[in-house]
Parts: C-alpha cells; sequence; structure tokens
C-alpha cells in the first residue's frame, strides 16, 4: 500500500467519522448507533482495564452517554475516539474516587477449572501489569481490536500502541509462567 | 517485511499460540451490552440538556433500570419534570403512616412507603417520566428523585410500568436483579423471599446481577433466583411443560441428578422460537455443565443454523464473538436493534 493511498483512506475514515459525529450531535440516532458501534470495545476495554467487571458495563454507557450530551463542546470532530477515551479514563478516575472504590477488582467468583475462572485469572494478571500495556492489552485480547484499530481509536501513535503491545506481551508471559495460561 | 510480533500486532503471520489462548479466554468477558437508546426526534432549535447519569447501582440488589425511545428528545427535561404523585384508583391505600383514600392523590417524597391493602390498586405518575401502576398487597418506595436519577423500590408484590424516561433515569430496585430497559412496558412480581418474575409487553428489558445478564423481549418473561440472579428468557407462549421444566433446571436448589431430565425435557418442548431461550443457555458457560452446553448447542443447531465462522468447539469454549454472531442470526434483533424500534409502547390492559 503506498503512503498516498493510506493516506487517503485515512482521510477518508476521518471525514466519515467527522461526519457521523456531526449527524449524531445533530439527533442522528443512526450516526450514534455507528459511533457506539465503532468504539463500544474501546470503551469498554479502558474501562475494564482499571475498573471492577461489575461497573464497567454501566461506566461504558455513562461514558457514551455523558459524551452524547457534550458533543457541542467537542472541536475537531475527527477527535472524537481520543476525546472518548479520555472520558473513559476520567470515569474510572471518579469510580476510584467514589465510595465504591472500595469494591474489589475481582469481586466475582466462578467454578474452578471453568472458562470463566480462566479469563478472570487471566484479566487479574494484565491489570497488574504497568498502566500503559494494560489497557493496550486489554483492547487486544479481550476486545480483539488489532493494534492499528487501537491507534486509530484512542489517538495513540502506532508506534507507541505496538511498543506497548511488544512489551506488555513479554511482562505478561514472564506473569504467566506456572500458570494454566503459560506458554507451551 | 514481517516481523515476530505481527500477529499480536494484527492478527497476520503464524499465529502465537499463547496469544490465541489469551484471545479466547479474555473474549467472553467482552460486553454484549446493547446500544444505549440515545436518540430521538430532533425538534429545530433547542438543545440537549440532561442531567449526568447515576453511576450503577450497587451489585447487591437486583435493579430494574429503565430507558426509553425519547431520551436526548431535545426538550428541557427540568421544565417537563413536576415530581412524583400517588393516586388511590380503587379502594385505600396508605401512604407512608397516613391512608389515602380511594380517588385522593397526593405527592409522594422519599421515605413514604406506598402500601396497597387487599382489592386496593394504586398509580404512580411522574410527567414525563411514566406511570406505574400498584397491583393489591403491593409496597414499594420511593428512594430517590432527583435530577439525574429517579428509583424506586419495589419490596413485595406487583407493579406494571410503562416508562418513556432516558435510559437509567428511573429504576426499580428489587432484591434479586438489575433489568436494564431499552424503552418498554413490562411487569414486575417480587415475592416474600424477594424473588422476581419479569415479563415485557413492550421492548426489551436486560435483566443484570452480577456479571450475569439475559435478554428478555416483548411476549418473554425471566424468573429470578436466590444465588443466581435471572434464569434465562422464555417467550410466555411456549409449551408449558417447556416452562416447567426450564425453571426447574435453572432453580440452582434444584438436585443436581435432576438436571439431565430437566434439560431433556427443555430441549424436547422446545420450538425454533424458543432459540432465545436455547442461545441462553448456551451462553451460561460459568454454570451449566459442557456436557448440558453440548446438548442446548446441538438442539439450537437444528433452528438456526451457526452462521459461518461460528464452530462447534469454539461455541462450547465459550467464544464471545461466536455467541454474539450466533444472536445476531437468530433473528431477535442484533445489538442495533433500537435503532429499528419505532413502534409507540401499547396502553396497559
Amino acid at each position: 500500500m503506498t503512503e498516498s493511498i493510506a493516506a487517503a483512506q485515512d482521510s477518508s475514515r476521518c471525514e466519515d467519522e467527522a461526519s457521523l459525529v456531526a449527524a449524531a450531535r445533530d439527533g442522528d440516532r443512526e450516526a450514534f448507533g455507528r459511533l457506539y458501534a465503532r468504539f463500544s470495545r474501546m470503551v469498554h476495554g479502558i474501562l475494564l482495564a482499571r475498573v471492577p467487571r461489575h461497573v464497567a458495563d454501566d461506566l461504558a454507557q455513562d461514558a457514551f452517554l455523558k459524551a452524547i450530551v457534550n458533543l457541542h463542546a467537542l472541536r475537531d470532530l475527527g477527535s472524537f475516539g481520543p476525546w472518548l477515551a479520555a472520558i473513559a479514563r476520567s470515569q474510572a478516575q471518579q469510580y476510584h474516587r467514589s465510595a465504591r472504590a472500595e469494591d474489589p477488582l475481582v469481586s466475582e467468583t466462578a467454578a474452578p477449572g471453568s472458562a470463566l475462572a480462566e479469563a478472570l485469572e487471566a484479566l487479574a494478571v494484565i491489570r497488574a501489569l504497568p498502566e500503559a500495556y494494560r489497557e493496550t492489552l486489554v483492547l487486544r485480547l479481550l476486545e480483539g481490536m488489532t493494534g492499528p484499530e487501537i491507534a486509530e481509536r484512542t489517538g495513540l501513535t502506532p508506534g507507541s500502541v505496538r511498543v506497548n503491545l511488544h512489551r506488555g506481551m513479554k511482562l505478561l508471559r514472564e506473569k504467566l509462567k506456572g500458570t494454566r495460561l503459560e506458554e507451551t | 517485511m514481517k516481523k515476530p510480533d505481527d500477529y499480536l500486532w494484527d492478527g497476520s503471520g503464524p499465529t502465537d499460540p499463547q496469544v490465541r489462548r489469551l484471545e479466547t479466554a479474555l473474549g467472553i468477558l467482552r460486553s454484549k451490552r446493547p446500544v444505549p437508546d440515545a436518540t430521538a426526534a430532533v425538534a429545530p432549535g433547542r438543545r440537549v440538556r440532561l442531567p449526568w447519569l447515576a453511576p450503577a447501582l450497587a451489585a447487591a440488589a437486583l435493579v430494574v433500570l429503565l430507558a426509553s425511545g425519547a431520551f436526548l428528545a431535545r426538550h428541557r427535561i427540568g421544565m417537563a419534570l413536576s415530581g412524583w404523585r400517588v393516586e388511590a384508583i380503587e379502594g385505600a391505600s396508605r401512604v407512608g403512616s397516613e391512608p389515602l383514600e380511594q380517588g385522593a392523590s397526593t405527592r409522594l417524597a422519599p421515605g413514604r412507603p406506598v402500601q396497597t391493602a387487599d382489592g386496593a390498586r394504586a398509580r404512580l405518575v411522574a410527567g414525563w417520566i411514566g406511570r406505574v401502576d400498584v397491583e393489591p398487597r403491593t409496597t414499594l418506595e420511593l428512594l430517590q428523585a432527583g435530577s439525574g436519577s429517579h428509583r424506586l423500590a419495589l419490596r413485595r408484590g406487583t407493579i406494571h410500568a410503562r416508562i418513556s424516561a432516558p435510559p437509567r433515569f428511573f429504576s426499580v430496585e428489587t432484591p434479586l436483579a438489575v433489568a436494564v430497559d431499552m424503552g418498554c412496558a413490562y411487569s414486575l412480581h417480587v415475592d416474600d423471599e424477594g424473588a422476581a418474575v419479569l415479563t415485557v409487553t413492550a421492548g426489551w428489558v436486560s435483566l443484570q446481577w452480577r456479571g450475569r445478564e439475559s435478554f428478555v423481549p416483548t411476549g418473554a418473561r425471566c424468573r429470578t433466583w436466590a444465588g443466581a440472579g435471572p434464569g434465562a428468557p422464555a417467550f410466555s407462549d411456549a409449551d408449558p411443560g417447556f416452562l416447567e421444566s426450564l425453571d426447574r433446571f435453572d432453580d440452582p436448589s434444584r438436585e443436581p441428578a435432576s438436571g439431565a431430565a430437566d434439560l431433556g425435557r427443555v430441549l424436547e418442548k422446545a420450538r425454533a422460537r424458543d432459540a432465545l431461550t436455547l442461545w441462553h443457555l448456551l451462553a451460561r458457560i460459568d454454570t451449566v455443565a459442557a456436557t448440558d452446553r453440548a446438548r442446548v448447542h446441538d438442539r439450537l443447531a437444528g433452528f438456526v443454523a451457526p452462521p459461518a465462522g461460528v464452530t462447534r468447539e469454539g461455541v462450547l469454549a465459550g467464544d464471545r464473538r461466536m455467541l454474539e454472531s450466533w444472536w445476531e442470526a437468530l433473528g431477535l434483533g442484533s445489538a442495533d436493534w433500537w435503532r429499528r424500534w419505532r413502534h409507540s409502547i401499547p396502553e396497559p390492559r
């Protein structure tokens, strides 16, 4: 892919996103749904890297609703993703400042050996990693976003995302040694 | 030039086994929450003004959260809000310690429970939020009434709600589940032990408790169970044997040995329309045994073929993407169902 084609695609995507944001700001239900479809994994993943699972869904909804209510304040419509990501992180910070922050990060239990138990165990290990790696790994491994998607949606540079993924995964492999999720 | 971590970067190149394993394991934690119903017809010339929505309620209580297709309607919410009033429709009720005679009404404030006696009915109304009809022998209380959150607690009895409020502006707390309403009318009954039965008459309700979630559409009902939260939803017109066996299978206090037989009757009596129920049983990877889920899978596949990319192994391993893809194929409405819901809420009977 040549740089000119990539740039044209990026430009087209940004315009499309800016158009969606403008339409959603004007109350277009379809546009809001498309924005939600595009960014819900990002928001949920950012929150799940920071708050207990049982509140992540609700805070994700709050983040979207806060975004839609304050869309009129967003000047660069092409920066909706990074702006929304900042709202999600702010939601997590507010949660931790509240009384409910005493809730343990992992508050639910699962049957030993079950798929859920394995998932919670992996998430707990990821949450113990440095913050820069934690969020990127959750977005990649849990939410299923690719590195380029993470960069595009969050506003991080592809280089930063790739470094975070690489270093984060390296740490994660070390932490998982001796567990069921150890590399075989 | 290919790099060793290409699979981690964008899924290309040779599969990294540990990364793939983590994707499969963690994928079941992905949210499948539907789109919040966040738009409505636009009235030109006015700006949206909505209060900050209250965060989620404590997981220890089950809460019915109500939403409507009128969310983000461009009108000033504050002007339309007139507070809660309770009216005694039939017979006498009590509001706090004071009687409310038939035909009388009064403002309702937090801390004053509403109790209907045998044969008595009442109605709670709050401007743009909607109304709640209260059946006999019911106790409920207004917990909170502010610009950002209105919450009732249904202690026991039966209510019928017809709500047009924005998502999560209005909620009903019951002892055992959170139901998130995406714009609907429904009936909710709580018994003396705190267990609830939700019946949806319009729209959808998502019933949630500690990470477990059931999606309940129009014409379906869902029970909640102590220690387990919401069961699998089922259409009310299903075979009675199907419904009875489902309740026995879902009941966490049942004898483990009876589960196989109960599930067998569920599968035997299931119709194509009951794919709703079967999908939920299949998604309960933490509480339904693998062998049972395999039986459910095969029965569901007989009604609705798994779409391309959905494998038996993946579904039984709890692959969330595959489960979501199969949900879309059921034809009950995709994750963006609310975009196509155009119908108004029917009048209660």
